[in-house]
């Protein structure tokens, strides 16, 4: 019982759904059963095409999230551990935080094109504030004993900073990666659907031009289960590469 | 006693004022090539059956899934659509049909068809030099969709491996071409006349040419429950809009300035009256063979639908005035 535990709601959703599709209360074109569901994901994944369009959404997420990533523990690093940077960039971070980046996607276009960078910068863009503000946050609350001691012990700054703060603060950088990884794959699910000629987010575009509900539904099934299998992928690596988070939950 | 005899008698009032009620016709609009039907709640007073034998609410929809969606969730008992919009509904068996013509794409001096427009000193000179190039669109699976790859066939080239189709809005067409993102953008009014106006493009093919016939482009369709339950009041209705479509071709000026001052449009009314317009039928007849023609299309060369369409069963004409 206490390994179906996870699964209970989902399938309690499910029995839900299936119940108001044969309840003949909606029409079955907005409310199709799982059966016209699954038939049309089992369509998608038997076709090389969707394994196609699945690789150019996931490499635009990637893209987009991975320079993010880069660019975001570095600022995070930098506004952490030098008080000037964090007066400089700060601001403008907290200040830009709540603006929707998509309405910047029609500029984005017109600089960057049709193809896939207009997406990667604009997944790039949106994943950068949670990566920089929460790797900030990590930076900060480095513990001092541990920098005053490898400061005692000859360490350089650039030692100091790779060797004990890097390490100190990589629980926060999951945590960011974490909350940016789904942002990406959202981001670049929506910019297909508003301007693509391929990838998953223009197929869902295309389904609800054909009012095929089934299929759109069976790309959204698709979608959710990328962003739990790369979710769960990032929690193995975060568990591999941050032990002691584990060793340290253990002994207390 | 005196209190609750009060009570029932108040009830019983408003529920004979509500059975007196005009039925409601609940219409998804669109923003686009409507003028006739917009018409009818701009100036009620040229439709005499509305308030009296039904009442009218336009409801504005941006895109036509969503007013087919609206339908299905029973928030809507008719609209406006591209008659190939509906051909799509009805192939995944929506029950609606088509009731009146609203607006086609013709040939003629006196009428505007959707127009593919190119960059005035670029590369392409025919259909034939769009080869590994893009086309801009509104939307996929539309009719702007459908003429910019029956354009493309013409050219005997084929769409999305010869030349790629996207989606874009209409205010980002002229730039999007101009700046070489897109080779060829597709035009309607008013965004053609200002396009026209600034310069640098100019025409590759017209949708009316694309497709080779003219054809309908805008259609007002019903629900099929509401068809059967209320046949008077869609009589009522359409009696009242043919009357406003004659009266628009008569005084397009007038109604366009009483459009544009009851909101409907937003385009500069000096601009918007001197636009040029799409054929409209005046008694709001129904091009039936255009329809079959496009259905064949959308399945024959275009693959779009899964099966053919029967499209004399999606078109109704006998509710409009004889």
């Amino acid at each position: 019982m206490r390994r179906l535990r996870p699964y209970i709601l989902i399938i309690v959703l499910l029995a839900a759904w299936e119940i108001a599709a044969r309840s003949g209360l909606w029409s079955p074109i907005l409310f199709p059963s799982l059966e016209r569901i699954g038939r049309e994901f089992w369509l998608f994944v038997s076709q090389p095409d969707g394994a196609l369009q699945t690789w150019i959404s996931l490499y635009r997420t990637f893209s987009g999230f991975a320079l993010a990533a880069v660019a975001g523990v570095a600022l995070g690093m930098l506004m952490g551990r030098s008080p000037w940077a964090a007066g400089l960039l700060d601001p403008l971070f907290s200040g830009t935080y709540a603006v929707p980046k998509l309405a910047l996607f029609p500029i984005f276009i017109f600089v960057f094109g049709l193809g896939s960078l207009s997406k990667i910068a604009l997944v790039f863009l949106e994943c950068l504030y949670p990566m920089t503000i929460i790797t900030y946050h990590g930076a900060r609350s480095v513990n001092r004993v541990f920098i005053w001691s490898a400061q005692n012990m000859g360490a350089s700054r650039m030692r100091t900073l790779v060797r004990v703060v890097f390490p100190a603060m990589l629980p926060y950088v999951f945590a960011a990666l974490r909350v940016a990884l789904p942002v990406a794959l959202i981001v670049a699910i929506i910019t297909e659907m508003i301007s693509s000629v391929d990838g998953l987010g223009y197929l869902i575009s295309y389904s609800l031009s054909s009012l095929k509900t089934d299929r759109m539904l069976a790309l959204v099934v698709v979608i959710s289960i990328l962003g739990l299998v790369l979710d769960r992928a990032l929690v193995a690596l975060r568990d591999r590469l941050v032990y002691w988070e584990k060793l340290d939950a253990f002994y207390a | 006693m005196k209190r609750t005899i009060a009570l029932v008698a108040g009830i019983c009032c408003a529920t004979l004022a509500a059975a007196q009620e005009p039925t409601l016709i609940r219409l998804g609009r669109g923003f686009a090539a409507e003028e006739q039907v917009w018409l009818m709640s701009a100036r009620p007073d040229l439709a005499p059956n509305q308030g009296k034998k039904y009442q009218l609410k336009q409801i504005l929809f941006q895109a036509n899934p969503q007013r087919f969606q609206a339908y299905l969730a029973g928030e809507l008992d008719a609209g406006t659509a591209p008659g190939l919009s509906v051909i799509f509904a009805r192939a995944q068996g929506v029950d609606m049909k088509i009731v009146a013509n609203v607006c086609q794409e013709a040939a003629g001096p006196n009428w505007f068809s959707t127009t593919y427009m190119v960059k005035d000193d670029g590369p392409v000179k025919s259909i034939q030099d769009l080869k590994g190039g893009t086309v801009g669109v509104v939307e996929y699976k539309t009719a702007t969709d459908l003429w910019a790859r029956a354009g493309i066939l013409n050219g005997r080239l084929v769409p999305d491996k010869d030349v790629k189709v996207f989606s874009l809005g209409f205010p980002a067409m002229g730039e999007s071409v101009r700046s070489g993102k897109i080779q060829a953008g597709t035009f309607v009014e008013p965004f053609y006349s200002a396009e026209m106006a600034k310069g640098g493009l100019r025409k590759l093919f017209t949708a009316r040419e694309a497709v080779g016939y003219d054809h309908e482009l805008l259609d007002v369709w019903f629900g099929e429950k509401f068809l059967k339950a209320h046949p008077d009041v869609v009589r009522a209705f359409l009696a009242d809009y043919v009357a406003v479509t004659k009266y628009y071709l008569a005084n397009t000026e007038q109604a366009k300035r009483d459009l544009h001052k009851a909101g409907f449009v937003r385009t500069p009314v000096d601009i918007y009256v001197k636009n040029a317009d799409w054929k409209r039928d005046p008694d709001a007849r129904v091009n039936v063979d255009s329809l079959k023609k496009l259905a064949t299309f959308m399945h024959d060369k275009l693959q779009w639908l899964e099966k053919p369409v029967n499209v004399d069963q999606m078109v109704d004409q006998g509710y409009l005035p004889k």
